[in-house]
């Protein structure tokens, strides 16, 4: 039994990462309108600068927002000087991420090297409760996740910046002739998303290290978990989350373990096959036109 | 004063010519294709940290006198991008285009085999460090009409160095324990490599009496707290991280914190490494290098070397050592050179490969290719102190004689 609730521990903190990043993708992807398969290079970059900063001194909390910061702002410059000029043909801007990708994987390479960065746990606590033990740091990082989707869900779901952002994916051209200023929002979902992966790479790399190859690894498992949810939809990049953290973890403790990836695509598969729009239901993505 | 004016600038001409052929004449062109970006840029950049340090001190030391004429290496780097294709076409250039008398790389198994379909019908030597070629070096591939007769695997066979590593780790661990060690699980990627090598390291184990579990992960796998739950349950003595060193350095952290079982082993995680990572442990943890490690090695000629290796720039890495799998073999390949006599003959630098042999760093005993092409050396087993970074005991342990039951050998 103690293993069990272990497995399903474990699996709860493995989601959290997957939701930030799903998070992201699914806004930039659902709302926005941009294919980003970049996306995972931003939380590595946001894990390396985190790993930078906490090596020369500055508190890991401290690191978190400004690699967030920093990530914010390579989005802007990502959107603004690449990906605004291909909104009306999703699929060049799908084409250049990847290659971004692969520049910011060997940026970093030249920058520090190719191997795999750590930093030393930041709180360094295990709490044993009943049998099963809790890595404090692993627990902050639910509370953190549980505080940025809470803030995102309302303010896409409650605030007039929210609204009128569900407006522009609804009818764009009506939205710009309510007054809508289209393109800015668009560029600040993308800043807020990309925000997002910086925090997620600060968060990442106090649990495990990271190299810089490990973006396009997680790119793979965000784009699942927005798919899952529902594209836009942030309740449901929650819900996919917690699906492939679920299976993940207990496929790997019950399963054949060599399949755990695996596993989670045949449930995405299923879950697509069976409601293409997700399991809450979104957007239908980006539209060329 | 025209038809002076234009011999003399015919004689300059003739000048330049002849010492351009002579300085052309000087040149052995030798190809190191490793990768330099992709995900398996951290052992690629050792074959390339060794080759460049190598050639540096052959040709500092004035080069290579092959009969009545002395060459320096002119190296010929290819990066393979961690893609066989473009290992393929970096080969093809090298050994028809630039005419390279001999290719150092890769780092992996899969990329060296399809090389060696180049390099051999073109005879091109060539020196890979898999320990995984033994299931393709046979007496047939060997021949002299054989695909593989200029390929030479420049790591030991890995019955042998899982052989040396299963004695090594348990006679250090057992004293540590409270009773002697019978169940271990080895913890290993899913992939070719990781299927090939735990096959053998698995039989070792066995044969050393263990009863042995294995557990294989999914290649990339970053959270490997699942998993090793899942072994914790297995209640094993010893959980032996095979493989990769860069995935056992993230799952390792994660095994202390979930207490998974009462002593580690870390293949391919150097002592240096875990001392810079200030890694520590309350319970036994062993580890080994390929081929032996920067971060604690007996040898003082592994520590000069590693001096010089990282002097030139190379990044301490979990995979730095793998370097010495490649830079003694260039000054074997020189010193036969020398001893054949001429540099357009490969067969019979292969026989001088085969018969000689060669004292160099990686080894206090000189070097010897078998009849497969694989060389034989010790493997360097360390223990760290529970509750310290730097404390390390190490012991140097010799391959065994024949394979273990079960095991075929390849």
């Amino acid at each position: 039994m103690d293993i069990f609730v272990q497995q399903l521990v474990n699996s709860l903190s493995v989601a959290s990462v997957t939701i930030l990043i799903g998070i992201g993708i699914t806004l930039i992807f659902g709302l926005a309108g941009i294919v980003n398969f970049a996306h995972g290079e931003f939380l590595m970059v946001g894990g390396m600068a985190t790993w930078f900063m906490v090596g020369a001194g500055m508190n890991f909390f401290v690191a978190l927002v400004f690699a967030g910061l920093l990530v914010g702002a390579l989005g802007f410059a990502a959107e603004r000087c690449l990906f605004r000029f291909t909104l009306n043909r999703p699929m060049n801007g799908f084409i250049m991420s990847i290659g971004l990708s692969v520049i910011l994987q060997h940026a970093v390479i030249r920058v520090f090297n190719e191997f795999q960065k750590s930093i030393t746990d930041p709180v360094g606590l295990v709490w044993t409760i009943g049998g099963v033990d809790v890595t404090a740091m692993r627990a902050i990082v639910v509370a953190i996740t549980a505080v940025i989707v809470a803030i995102t869900y309302f303010g896409i779901s409650r605030s007039r910046y929210g609204m009128a952002l569900r407006a522009s994916v609804s009818d764009r051209d009506t939205a710009e002739l309510m007054g809508i200023p289209v393109r800015r929002y668009v560029t600040g979902v993308f800043i807020y998303g990309s925000l997002l992966a910086g925090i997620g790479g600060a968060l990442m790399i106090s649990l495990f290290p990271i190299t810089p190859f490990t973006g396009s690894v997680i790119i793979i498992r965000g784009f699942a978990v927005s798919l899952i949810g529902g594209l836009g939809n942030v309740g449901g990049a929650v819900v996919g989350g917690l699906v492939l953290g679920l299976v993940d973890g207990l496929s790997a403790g019950y399963g054949y373990p060599e399949w755990t990836d695996a596993y989670s695509l045949v449930v995405m598969i299923l879950i697509l096959v069976l409601r293409p729009q997700g399991l809450l239901g979104g957007t239908l993505g980006p539209k060329a036109s | 004063m025209r038809q002076l004016g234009l011999g003399l600038a015919m004689a300059a001409a003739g000048l330049a010519m002849a010492l351009q052929t002579a300085n052309a004449d000087e040149e052995l062109p030798i190809g190191v294709i490793a990768a330099q970006s992709g995900s398996f840029v951290s052992a690629g950049n050792t074959i390339v940290g060794a080759a460049n340090l190598a050639a540096q001190q052959i040709n500092d030391a004035g080069g290579i006198k092959v009969g009545d004429k002395t060459y320096k290496v002119k190296l010929y780097i290819r990066d393979n991008r961690t893609d066989v294709n473009v290992t393929i076409a970096a080969a093809r250039e090298l050994v028809n285009d630039i005419g390279v008398k001999a290719i150092w790389g890769t780092e992996t198994h899969d990329f060296s085999v399809s090389m060696a379909k180049i390099t051999g019908p073109a005879k091109v030597l060539q020196f890979s460090g898999n320990s995984s070629l033994g299931a393709v070096l046979d007496d047939k591939a060997v021949a002299e009409d054989g695909w593989l007769h200029y390929a030479f695997q420049s790591e030991p066979q890995e019955w042998q160095r899982s052989g040396s590593t299963a004695k090594g780790v348990l006679s250090l661990l057992t004293p540590q324990l409270k009773s002697p060690p019978r169940h271990s699980v080895v913890f290993v990627g899913n992939d070719a490599t990781g299927q090939y090598l735990s096959s053998h390291y698995v039989k070792a184990l066995e044969a050393e009496g263990q009863k042995v579990d294995l557990v294989q992960y999914p290649p990339d796998t970053t959270d490997f707290s699942p998993l090793l739950t899942r072994i914790k349950g297995m209640k094993p003595d010893i959980v032996h991280f095979w493989y990769n060193g860069d995935s056992t350095l993230t799952a390792f952290p994660q095994a202390l914190k979930l207490g998974v079982a009462p002593s580690y082993f870390l293949f391919g995680v150097d002592p240096g490494i875990y001392q810079e990572r200030s890694l520590k442990a309350d319970v036994p943890v062993t580890m080994s290098c390929v081929p032996v490690c920067w971060g604690s090695s007996p040898y003082p000629e592994v520590k000069q070397y590693f001096d010089k290796y990282f002097g030139l720039g190379a990044a301490k890495g979990p995979q730095s050592s793998v370097s010495l799998l490649y830079y003694d073999y260039f000054f074997w390949y020189a010193k036969a050179l020398e001893k054949v006599g001429k540099i357009d003959d490969p067969d019979a630098v292969v026989a001088e490969l085969l018969k000689s042999d060669y004292k160099g760093v990686v080894s206090p005993v000189p070097l010897v290719f078998n009849k497969h092409h694989q060389v034989t050396f010790a493997t360097e087993v360390c223990m760290v102190e529970p509750n310290t970074s730097d404390q390390f005991k190490c012991a140097v342990e010799q391959p065994p004689a024949a394979p273990p039951p079960g095991d075929n050998g390849g």
